[in-house]
């Protein structure tokens, strides 16, 4: 293996069955880019169609990409990809998480890991540097996460960066996460890790990621940066009015402001106005605990947390001592669907007990619900769970399918009253697998089979189910209409994609947008003002693909799509305009392998377009739009508006779309990607043209070609 | 060269040698030795009573790290590596926050989860060079490879002369020289010629570059006998 620059050049192949250690040149992977990329590769060439996700022959893929690590902004993440358990064809999927074991597994020397087999006996994966062992996992399987990390930690040693499952992983639930750090999950695939008996994986790494540029040229490229840099999902406009800024928007997470606190640091740190040229107050812009946990929450935010050589911190970490009264520890970190997952589960909310302040007790369920979830490394599904539970519940289903004894030592009345307490047995019987109740973390395909949900289940709009392969709505069709509904058409779970979502919710107005919209996808109507959505377009198409590719992208370099592309930027002087060109300019001063923005864009269609191959095989059929694209009902069902009569579709006051245009939307993107427009596969021309004439003759031998 | 202007970098009127008691006892060496010293950032010469001095100019300052307002990000540890070294890295980072991050500066106890650290209470305890007045590192290489930078008189290491032996890493008592197990070379802080590149980084200004009167005070306490040698017992 040659030297190499933003990679590392090996990959680490583990068999748990054998105990085999053996390295895999990256390089060979190189039209892949990275993380997510090679890890559709790998899966393509090396798991078989109809491998059960917890068969040992099945694979799961740790990747970073070769950005990680070298410092570039939000370049934290690691990508984990293996047959997902909760997809009911058990297709491809991509898990996520942030935080700090990718940059430690750069450091260490490795750009993926390979995990296949399944050990005789539990087993920890241990790497420092390029020594690796297998170490017993008999002291640390049946333990949570929090405490699995400690004993590895004190083994290991305090730096030792850990992902690692807890008993719901263990117990093999569709519904695990794999967790690292205080907070980072990746949701879907830690049943895999249980299934291979593999407890955690712990890293330390002494060396380095090589830059081949000049180091003054990554230097001011890393400035320029962040001068284009906004709040969390970059966001460019603050939500409260500064003297800077020229706008305000109310959804904004730049919420910075004077008057504004972690009000549990000591001493409280102000956030400020946050001048967008002060570099030394970046990580002040997003105070997320008052989203996450209402603004009740600002006196207990100790500080905000997040990922690795990140500039913009999204993760909550509040000391809330009033959870010492529920038994767990009062230090809780999470973001987002960590907080509010759990209080989706709690379906009649948690009203402030006397004496509390207004929503009090709603933060405390919430940090309390993020705190078991993360230690027993439970999956919500997007949130899903919650809304499961208030179906099961709200139609009589626990009553019917729970067995009698079970039913009755269910505390019930807590879950009415909306006692956070609930959450603490809950937890423990689904994580635990005990009873039929641990089936709520079957997934939703599963799980309505099992129970026998009814249709409304999936079309009733407040249960949020978006496809029949059991997933939920996750930034779909409220987020600008047709470009969020079609990005959610195109995945094996919740679509995890925010490279629209950074753009539309900038908090730029309206024609503003329509500007830079024009610029990137060729069309000012590629982006419609809010619930005012007019019918599908070509431009609409380019940004559906786009937001695909870069999605995919950004998981293989890997850069958090949380934050990246940088469409925007709250620079006045620049008309507000970012630089999508960025992502290319760092991978060729890093990797020193020159590669322009048309380039990263074709090697992520290519990647992509070997997951949707990925998706046709493990359907087996080509008929993508009509067996895995479509949506279900009440997404192309006119809502009601307050006089109880339809509100037209592509008129002001709602997000619902129509069949006809939906299905318009498939064949416009359909043909962007240049897959047959008829069934939404991909094409022997355009596989070829991709390079992935080994992939065309895998489908054509399976039958599995478009006409 | 990559050092642009930093006004308390620059300001080098608090620049005395902190060793004024032992320069009383010399012999031999006179004003000459001292403008040596300062012409070189540090001399070695012989006391009248046969013991080996070193005496060091002082640094101009040394870069601070608040615990308070750290969000641990760990971009000064690259910004600290990619122009020092060219390369991105935690483990020789003149900059320590990633050692102490999960666990804080104890390392992993039975009451981790109330104790420093991201797996505990959240708070993170990053470390940084303290530019001693009577600097460990300096004192114990063989080789005179670590000297007082003319410009800010950090104490650097000249990575020509340096063997890589470790006596550095194995001396400071705080632990921040550490030898680049890749280049076999000793990295520890250098000011980046007076604009600390980490400073710069830190999207909280949780690290800022303090003159060294005011860094003494917040390294050291402001009653303090300031440098390693000092803690380990060995001043005079």
């Amino acid at each position: 293996m040659s030297a190499t620059f933003g990679y590392t050049g090996k990959i680490l192949r583990v068999n748990l069955s054998t105990g085999a250690i053996s390295i895999d040149d990256t390089m060979k992977y190189i039209d892949f880019i990275g993380g997510e990329g090679m890890a559709m590769k790998i899966m393509w060439d090396e798991v078989a169609a109809g491998t059960h996700p917890f068969a040992p022959e099945n694979k799961i893929v740790f990747g970073t990409g070769p950005l990680c690590g070298s410092g570039v902004p939000c370049s934290g993440r690691t990508n984990i990809t293996s047959l997902l358990p909760s997809n009911p064809y058990h297709a491809v999927s991509s898990s996520h998480m942030g935080g700090y074991f990718s940059v430690e597994l750069k450091y260490a020397g490795w750009d993926m890991i390979v995990l296949e087999g399944r050990s005789p006996k539990p087993v920890w994966l241990r790497i420092e540097d390029d020594k690796i062992r297998l170490e017993d996992a008999r002291w640390l399987w049946g333990k949570g996460i929090f405490d699995t990390m400690a004993m590895i930690g004190s083994q290991m040693g305090k730096e030792a960066q850990v992902a690692a499952i807890g008993q719901a992983g263990e117990n093999q639930l569709n519904l695990a996460v794999i967790r690292t750090g205080s907070s980072h999950s990746a949701g879907g695939h830690g049943g895999i890790l249980g299934s291979k008996n593999l407890k955690a994986i712990a890293v330390r790494g002494t060396g380095s990621v090589k830059i081949a540029a000049d180091r003054h040229a990554l230097m001011d490229a890393d400035k320029y940066l962040m001068s284009l840099i906004g709040a969390n999902n970059q966001h460019v406009v603050p939500r409260n009015p500064q003297p800077w800024a020229e706008f305000t928007s109310p959804t904004s997470r730049w919420l910075a402001k004077k008057g504004l606190y972690w009000g549990a640091a000591n001493p409280p740190v102000e956030t400020g106005e946050c001048y967008p040229e002060d570099m030394q107050s970046v990580g002040l812009r997003t105070q997320k605990a008052i989203m996450d946990l209402g603004p009740v929450a600002e006196k207990y935010t100790v500080r905000m947390g997040g990922c690795a050589h990140c500039p913009i911190r999204c993760h909550s970490q509040v000391n809330i001592p009033q959870l010492e009264q529920y038994g767990v520890d009062t230090n809780v970190s999470n973001t987002c669907m960590g907080f509010f997952s759990p209080a989706g589960i709690m379906i009649n909310g948690m009203p402030d007990k006397p004496g509390m302040e207004k929503g009090e007790g709603a933060m405390i369920g919430r940090a309390l619900g993020a705190k078991l979830a993360d230690d027993y490394g439970m999956w919500c599904n997007y949130g899903q769970i919650g809304r499961d539970v208030m179906y099961a519940y709200s139609t009589g289903i626990f009553k019917k399918v729970l067995p009698a004894a079970e039913y009755a030592s269910i505390p019930w009345d807590k879950l009415e009253s909306g006692d956070p307490a609930f959450l603490i047995d809950f937890y423990d019987r689904v994580a635990n697998k005990k009873g039929e109740l641990w089936h709520i973390a079957d997934g939703s395909y599963w799980l309505a089979k099992r129970w026998n949900f009814g249709e409304d289940y999936w079309n009733d709009y407040k249960y949020k189910l978006w496809s029949k392969l059991g997933f939920p709505v996750h930034h779909s069709n409220e987020a600008s209409g047709q470009v969020g509904a079609l990005i959610s058409c195109f995945s094996n779970r919740d679509a995890q994609n925010h490279s629209h979502m950074n753009f539309i919710q900038a908090g730029l107005p309206i024609n503003l947008l329509k500007e830079i919209a024009a610029e990137e996808w060729g069309s000012p109507d590629a982006i419609d003002d809010i619930k005012n959505y007019k019918p599908m377009n070509e431009g609409k198409a380019k940004f559906v693909k786009w937001s695909l590719t870069r999605s995919l992208l950004h998981n293989s370099l890997t850069l958090c799509n949380w934050m990246w592309p940088m469409t925007t930027s709250p620079l006045k002087a620049r008309g507000y305009r970012g630089d999508t060109a960025l992502e290319a300019k760092f991978y060729s001063l890093v990797t020193g392998i020159e590669k322009s923005k048309e380039d990263l864009d074709r090697d992520s269609e290519r990647a992509f377009t070997l997951f949707r191959a990925l998706t046709v095989r493990a359907m087996k059929t080509a008929d993508m739009r009509n067996e895995h694209d479509q949506t279900t009902a009440w997404v192309v069902t006119a809502e009601k508006g307050k006089d109880g009569k339809d509100i037209q579709p592509f008129t002001p006051g709602t997000d619902r779309m129509t069949q006809a245009d939906m299905e318009l939307g498939r064949t416009l993107v359909y043909k962007e990607f240049g897959w047959d427009q008829k069934t939404g596969a991909p094409t022997r021309a355009t596989l070829e043209a991709l390079g992935l004439g080994d992939v065309a003759n895998g489908l054509a031998s399976a039958g599995l070609l478009p006409a | 060269m990559m050092g642009t202007t930093n006004d308390a970098a620059q300001d080098t009127s608090n620049q005395k040698t902190q060793t004024r008691r032992d320069f009383l006892k010399i012999t031999g060496v006179g004003l000459a030795g001292a403008f040596a010293a300062a012409a070189l950032g540090c001399i070695s010469v012989d006391t009248r009573d046969g013991r080996k001095l070193k005496a060091w100019r002082t640094s101009s300052g040394a870069i601070v790290h608040d615990p308070n307002l750290c969000v641990g990000c760990r971009r000064c540890e690259t910004a600290c590596t990619v122009r020092n070294d060219g390369k991105a890295s935690a483990y020789i980072s003149r900059i320590k926050v990633a050692r102490n991050f999960n666990y804080g500066a104890a390392g992993v106890t039975a009451a981790y989860a109330v104790a420093d650290g991201q797996q505990g209470n959240f708070r993170l305890v990053g470390e940084t060079c303290r530019q001693c007045s009577h600097p460990a590192c300096g004192d114990a290489c063989p080789v005179g490879a670590i000297t007082a930078d003319k410009k800010t008189g950090a104490r650097v290491v000249d990575a020509k002369r340096c063997v890589g032996c470790g006596a550095c890493e194995d001396a400071c008592p705080w632990g921040m020289a550490t030898v680049d197990p890749e280049t076999k070379k000793s990295t520890k802080c250098l000011l980046c010629d007076g604009d600390p590149s980490c400073a710069k980084t830190c999207p909280t200004g949780a690290l800022a570059f303090y003159p060294w009167e005011e860094a003494e005070a917040l390294l050291f306490g402001t009653d303090a006998t300031s440098g390693a040698t000092a803690v380990s017992g060995a001043s005079a």
